[in-house]
């Protein structure tokens, strides 16, 4: 069998890597908790406001409040995703097993891709869910607001779901190159929630900013959202260079965790 | 028996491996060499480098130096294949808590061959642990994940089971149990690798060993070539020490006796002289209580050996 061969997860290898994060009950509270939820508990008080006191409250769903309640989506997953990619990456290694997969002969690229895989079918679900529910509410709720059409829906709904991949990314590949679960989590979410939007607001820093992922992510946000979904200052950038941006970062953690689980001692 | 193609004379062996972590030498130019179809123990004191060479040869670090050959594979390169054929537990076995028994084989299973998952019962139930195999692993004992450590191994089938220190913490009774797959597996033709510094459960395990100290095999071969049992000595408990010393030492049979109070300590000429030497202790009216060959036992070769090693270090 060739090395290329050997190196791709088979179906049997992924799906047991999605049994250890499923069967952790705290990974699937906090990830449902951080997507499902918030988007729950979200359109549940706008709508409570909304019927307590409509004169001062609009209506929960429209346009506006689905750009408010994608870029939450957004942001938590955000973090659900840097919770999953390290439990993924690094779950092996903390409970001492990784040894114990890499003694039955099985590529270390295998188990790498594998783990990415699985969690990736781990956490999109409950990104799917929660931004099915956010359309659902947007449109539902729309009432007096004008509701976001077909179109909007599936662009906002690719914007999230992309940049949830895109720090899931990130995160698994930090996580296997720093080998450990908490401290992966840690650098990004303090990367992701302080340290991305700083530098971004930082407008002496001119073009610099645009190497920051937040900065194209947001850029990226469909436009009829308006500044719904934006966190921070809007910096110019093309298309183009903010998929070169977020394909260098994610690639670069890809990469050097991939290296770094293949050359470890085990 | 999952069987690799070809069957070399020795399982396992190496030539000049070598480990060195920054200046420190953990595994000096050793040449191993494991015959199949025995229980072959790797003894050492702690820090010997007993734990490097098995992770070398598992795959789990790389070797600065050397050559090894795993069921007459070369490793790493045809490693894939080699450690299709072996199960191994690497230092105290590790599982997901949070899963189940059986699910913890499950996860191993997958990234074995197809076959492997069939054959989660059969281990599970060998080991005895049926009964618990849909609990948390959390909830074992020590004793249990020592066992589920080998069901873990017995997935695959192996040719080669490779054991590191895997009598750690085990009460008498798990010892025994374990003594007992040991031999079990021995006598289904695999092989057993079993790295320890219990001296006495290699000596009661194993077949043939390897003592390695300091990075080094000083020797290897048989239990009983290394202790050697030769019978030469006999240890003799007479009601006449005083007489008895005489009439031996006058024997030709007999290179010399010493006496330590309570018994007597015959050195032969003749391995065979035994039962002449009773005959003629009996004929002399002497009462004789006791008549054994003294052995060596592992133990006095081993800190024979260790400490020769440390002097000449």
């Amino acid at each position: 069998m060739s090395t290329l061969a050997l190196s791709i997860p088979t179906p049997r290898l992924v799906s047991a890597d999605l049994l250890k994060l499923g069967r952790r009950r705290g990974l699937v509270a906090v990830t449902g908790l951080l997507t499902v939820g918030a988007v729950v508990v979200t359109y549940a008080v706008m709508e409570l406001l909304h019927v307590s006191n409509s004169a001062k409250h609009g209506p929960a769903g429209g346009i506006t409040n689905l750009g408010h309640v994608a870029a939450l989506v957004a942001l938590l997953g955000a973090v659900a995703a840097a919770i999953v990619a390290a439990t993924a990456a690094a779950g092996d290694l903390d409970a001492l097993v990784y040894r114990d997969l890499v003694v039955t002969g099985r590529s270390r690229l295998a188990l790498y891709l594998s783990r990415i895989t699985a969690g990736l079918l781990f956490l999109l679900p409950f990104v799917a869910a929660a931004y099915a529910l956010t359309a659902a509410a947007a449109v539902g709720f729309a009432a007096s607001n004008p509701a976001p059409s077909a179109s909007l829906l599936a662009t906002t709904a690719a914007w999230a779901v992309l940049g949830v991949t895109f720090y899931y990314l990130l995160g698994f590949g930090l996580a296997c190159l720093l080998g450990s679960r908490s401290y992966s989590i840690g650098v990004l979410l303090a990367f992701r929630l302080a340290v991305a939007p700083l530098i971004a607001s930082i407008s002496t820093l001119g073009v610099v900013r645009e190497l920051v992922p937040v900065v194209g992510l947001q850029h990226l946000a469909p436009a009829a959202l308006g500044d719904s979904v934006r966190m921070g200052p809007d910096v110019p950038i093309s298309v183009a260079a903010t998929a070169a941006v977020l394909v260098a970062w994610a690639g670069a953690a890809l990469l050097l965790g991939a290296r770094r689980d293949i050359t470890r001692d085990a | 028996m999952n069987t690799s193609t070809s069957l070399p004379e020795n399982i396992v062996e190496t030539d000049g491996l070598t480990k060195r972590f920054g200046e420190r030498l953990v595994v000096r130019d050793v040449e191993l060499r494991v015959p199949r179809g025995v229980a072959f123990g790797y003894l050492g004191p702690n820090g010997a480098g007993k734990t490097t060479l098995i992770r070398m040869l598992l795959g789990l670090t790389a070797a600065t130096s050397g050559e090894m050959r795993l069921l007459g594979l070369p490793v790493p390169a045809r490693r894939a294949e080699a450690l299709a054929c072996v199960g191994a537990i690497v230092e105290e076995p590790r599982f997901h808590g949070h899963l189940t028994g059986r699910e913890n084989l499950q996860i191993v299973a997958a990234a074995r061959d197809a076959d492997a998952s069939s054959r989660i019962d059969a281990s599970i139930e060998r080991v005895g642990l049926t009964a618990r195999a849909g609990d948390r692993v959390s909830t074992y004992s020590l004793g249990m994940r020592q066992r589920l450590g080998i069901a873990r191994c017995l997935i695959a089938d192996p040719e080669l089971l490779i054991l590191d220190e895997p009598m750690n913490g085990l009460d008498p009774a798990g010892i025994q149990e374990f003594r007992g797959f040991v031999r079990d597996f021995v006598a289904e033709g695999r092989t057993i690798v079993l790295s320890s510094h219990l001296l006495d459960e290699v000596e009661k395990t194993c077949d043939t060993i390897a003592i390695v100290d300091q990075g080094r095999i000083a020797v290897q071969g048989s239990i009983d070539e290394l202790r050697g049992v030769d019978g030469e000595e006999l240890t003799l408990g007479v009601d006449d020490p005083t007489r008895a010393r005489a009439l031996l030492a006058a024997e030709r049979s007999v290179r010399s006796v010493s006496d330590n109070g309570h018994e007597l300590r015959v050195a032969l000429v003749d391995p065979a002289a035994a039962a002449h030497l009773n005959r003629r202790l009996i004929e002399a009216g002497i009462a004789v209580h006791r008549l054994e060959p003294s052995q060596a036992t592992l133990e006095q070769r081993f800190l024979e050996i260790t400490t020769r090693l440390e002097n000449a270090a």
